[in-house]
């Protein structure tokens, strides 16, 4: 049975303008048991709005969504009890300490007080701020709100953890801290629905990986499925500069030549050779090898291929 | 109902750690009460008195008399001396008073003059120089000293009287006049002759000045006379009572400011929805109304704790009498309270954001204070103004709480209207509330 399974869910909101704004347009997904699932898209994809129709904070307009085989559109707290779920905001008391906000969020899970103890105890541990549970909130660092604002959400154990762009605003030592965590309640056997509009986390973390944009799902497969995708696998890319300027004819007949700013890309004449061949030859153009730049398909170019933009747009 | 009350502790944990929240709850409304109860409700002596040079020029003890009641005076303050550019204590005189008033050093000026009531006058004579540049002032000062010295013309007006029969009579005839009298009064009501005549020709000040004594058998015939006059005033409502301003404005001003406590608990459901923690609570198994049930007990028990302290404080300060009608008290404070949090409700459910709520019932709370009667008694105002002030939730809560510490109104006399009007307010709008909610998504 699937974590969670969303059908044809459609969500408009109503605006005092005239055109009404289509978050969510006839969106199905598939989150198998025990995967991190990553949903990509840029800003305004309509990623926290699939989340909030999946937490029930949000009505769809239509479709349905199950959560471990269980209709959420009926009214249903119990199923609250399956998901945790990490806002995008850092939705905490500010004024308060670590362990009072955890206490609080905590004691509406009807737990008994000796196992909420444990769980918190264990969630400060897996976040790392146990020599700070007893400072106020608001004296934290980014990085520190957004663990806490993880922990709070996994006190009850849930089964499936959704995770909404949890790495806004950290620095990397956070970001790594967070990740680590992930795994380790993947390991755990936990199913993660992760958000993001950064591709990097998004190969780096999840095993399965929909892209979305405009409210609407445009691939969905794993890393290598979506790479698949794409026609070129690498590309080459030399940058410019008067030695390798020198040698733009040369390149030609390499191969074709697409300009960029600071860059040519060169696709092999041959779609077949291999790169080693292909270096051979710019070896024996003399090409100091410093301007030479492998890279290999990202999601990114997934992206860019499928809607003719950039993510970060 | 465990959610509930978890959730109602989340609140109130999150309201004592705001210390702004908690000061503007108790301590702002509790100095205001003290600075507008000073200065309209009097007693405890803690209210300032007003200055009134007395000179005493008279060597009469009629005069010492009148010149300690007015010093003992519970609004005035004699004064009866100045200091010079030397910095020496100098004794007003009749002269100075005049000048110190003129100079707007001092409000009034009251001198007992060197005829004020010679041996054979049979009128007393007063000076008063006023200055009424303060129209408030000079009325409570003059008020003052009238009732100060008519309460003693009963006493006066045997003395008075045997003198103006002796001025008219001559001395033979006015001593057939006072057995006469004294003959009539034995007559028809027992009085003892002899003392009828002492009593009405041997004025004695110190008598007087005693008056307690009258009461006794004793001098129940002696005084026959000075009986004959009396001024009864009799304190019709709230007799028992101390303090008839004070009771208003700690009503008023407590009422104003479960307004402002309540629509801010109300209004909360924005920071709560902006921070996110809101939509946190939301995808708990809590539903929403549970969590409105937590909002209107908190804000009700809010309420009732910040009245309740408020009257407690008017109770030591201003011996505002809480406990004799303790019960029909409570029932005006849990009325209020449910109407002020159903008002602080409805703003924020037809509210778009905490700026707009917050300004909506600003501004809505100070209207109502100021025309139901917060800040001053709406008999004063003009008759379209009082006939506004009824559709005010503040009226009727002022008006339930002068009825039941003033009154000491029993529990059938503020059903109608003021309870039935209170909790009809708090149903009505707490349904347009909900509708509201519902209808825009706010929670
Ligand atoms: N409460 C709302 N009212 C109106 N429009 C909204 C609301 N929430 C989101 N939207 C709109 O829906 C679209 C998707 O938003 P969102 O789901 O927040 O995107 P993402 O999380 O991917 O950045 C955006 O165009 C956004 O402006
Ligand atoms: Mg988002």
């Amino acid at each position: 049975m699937n974590s969670v399974e969303v059908t044809n869910l459609t969500k408009i909101f109503k605006t005092q303008v005239s055109n009404n704004i289509t978050a969510l347009d006839n969106v199905s997904l598939s989150i198998g048991e025990g995967i991190i699932f990553g949903l990509l898209g840029p800003n305004g994809a309509g990623k926290s709005t699939l989340m909030n129709c999946i937490i029930g904070y949000l009505n769809p307009d239509k479709g349905k969504i199950l959560l471990k085989g269980d209709d959420t559109s009926e009214l249903n707290l119990k199923y609250r009890l399956h998901i945790g779920y990490v806002p995008q905001e850092i939705a905490l008391y500010q004024e308060l300490t670590a362990i009072q906000n955890l206490k609080i969020f905590g004691s509406f899970y009807d737990l008994p007080a000796k196992v909420l103890n444990e769980r918190i105890s264990s969630a400060l541990h897996l976040v790392k701020l146990e020599d700070r549970k007893s400072d106020l909130v608001k004296n934290f660092s980014g990085g520190m709100k957004r663990r806490l604002n993880i922990a709070v959400s996994i006190l009850h154990n849930p089964e499936i953890i959704l995770c909404d762009e949890p790495t806004v605003g950290v620095d990397p030592q956070s970001r790594n801290a967070i990740f680590d965590m992930l795994k380790e309640l993947n390991k755990q056997g936990k199913t993660i629905l992760y958000t993001t509009h950064y591709m990097e986390e998004a190969e780096r973390l999840c095993n399965k990986l929909a892209i979305i944009d405009n409210g609407k799902i445009i691939a969905e497969g794993t890393l290598s499925e979506l790479i698949a995708l794409l026609e070129k696998r690498e590309t080459i890319k030399i940058r410019k500069a008067p030695a390798s300027e020198k040698m733009i004819e040369s390149l030609k007949k390499i191969g074709e030549v697409t300009e960029t700013d600071f860059h040519y890309e060169i696709i092999p004449n041959n779609s077949n050779s291999k790169n080693s061949e292909l270096f051979n030859e710019l070896e024996k153009l003399q090409l100091p090898s410093h301007l030479l730049e492998l890279s290999s398909a990202s999601l990114e170019d997934v992206f860019l291929m499928l809607t003719g933009r950039s993510l970060r747009d | 109902m465990k959610n509930i009350f978890q959730l109602f502790k989340k609140d109130l944990i999150r309201f004592l750690k705001d210390k702004t929240a908690v000061m503007l709850t108790f301590l702002v409304p509790a100095v205001l009460i003290v600075i507008f109860g000073s200065i309209f409700g009097g007693g405890s002596g803690s209210r300032g008195k007003i200055p009134i040079i007395v000179v005493n020029e008279s060597g009469v003890d009629l005069a010492a008399f009148l010149e300690t009641e007015i010093d003992s005076s519970n609004s005035l303050r004699s004064v009866k001396n100045y200091t010079d550019e030397n910095g020496n204590e100098i004794k007003i005189d009749h002269e100075k008073a005049k000048e110190l008033v003129i100079n707007g050093n001092y409000p009034a000026a009251l001198v007992f003059p060197f005829d004020f009531f010679a041996d054979t006058s049979s009128a007393i004579k007063f000076v008063y120089y006023y200055d009424p540049r303060n129209e408030i002032e000079s009325q409570l000062i003059q008020g003052t000293i009238q009732k100060t010295i008519f309460s003693k013309i009963p006493s006066l007006f045997p003395l008075l009287m045997q003198r103006e029969a002796k001025n008219f009579l001559g001395e033979a005839l006015s001593d057939s006049f006072n057995s006469d009298i004294a003959n009539m009064m034995s007559n028809y009501f027992g009085a003892n002759k002899d003392s009828v005549i002492e009593s009405i020709t041997n004025f004695d000040i110190v008598k007087l000045t005693q008056q307690s004594d009258s009461n006794s058998v004793n001098n129940r015939q002696a005084d026959f006379i000075s009986n004959l006059i009396k001024f009864d005033s009799e304190q019709l409502v709230g007799a028992e009572k101390k303090n008839p301003g004070v009771t208003r404005i700690v009503g008023g001003w407590a009422i104003m400011f479960l307004l402002f406590t309540l629509s801010g608990t109300a209004t909360s459901i924005f920071e709560e929805k902006q921070d996110g923690t809101l939509k946190r609570i939301f995808c708990m198994p809590i539903s929403r109304s549970q969590f409105l049930w937590s909002k209107y007990i908190f804000a009700i028990l809010l309420g009732i704790v910040q009245l309740s302290v408020l009257f407690l404080f008017a109770y030591y300060l201003y011996d505002v009498d809480i406990f004799s009608n303790f019960l029909n008290l409570m029932v005006v404070i849990l009325a209020s309270a449910g109407a002020a949090v159903a008002f602080g409700m409805v703003i924020t459910a037809y509210a778009k954001s905490l700026a707009q709520a917050s300004g909506i019932s600003t501004l809505i709370i100070l209207i109502m204070s100021a025309l139901g009667g917060s800040w001053f008694p709406v008999t004063l105002f003009p008759e379209w103004m009082q006939f506004a002030a009824k559709f005010t939730l503040t009226y009727w809560s002022v008006e339930a709480f002068l009825q039941v510490l003033w009154r000491d109104a029993s529990f059938t006399d503020i059903v109608f209207p003021y309870l039935v009007i209170l909790i009809g307010i708090a149903i009505l709008i707490n349904y347009l509330a909900l509708y509201l909610f519902k209808k825009r998504q706010v929670v």
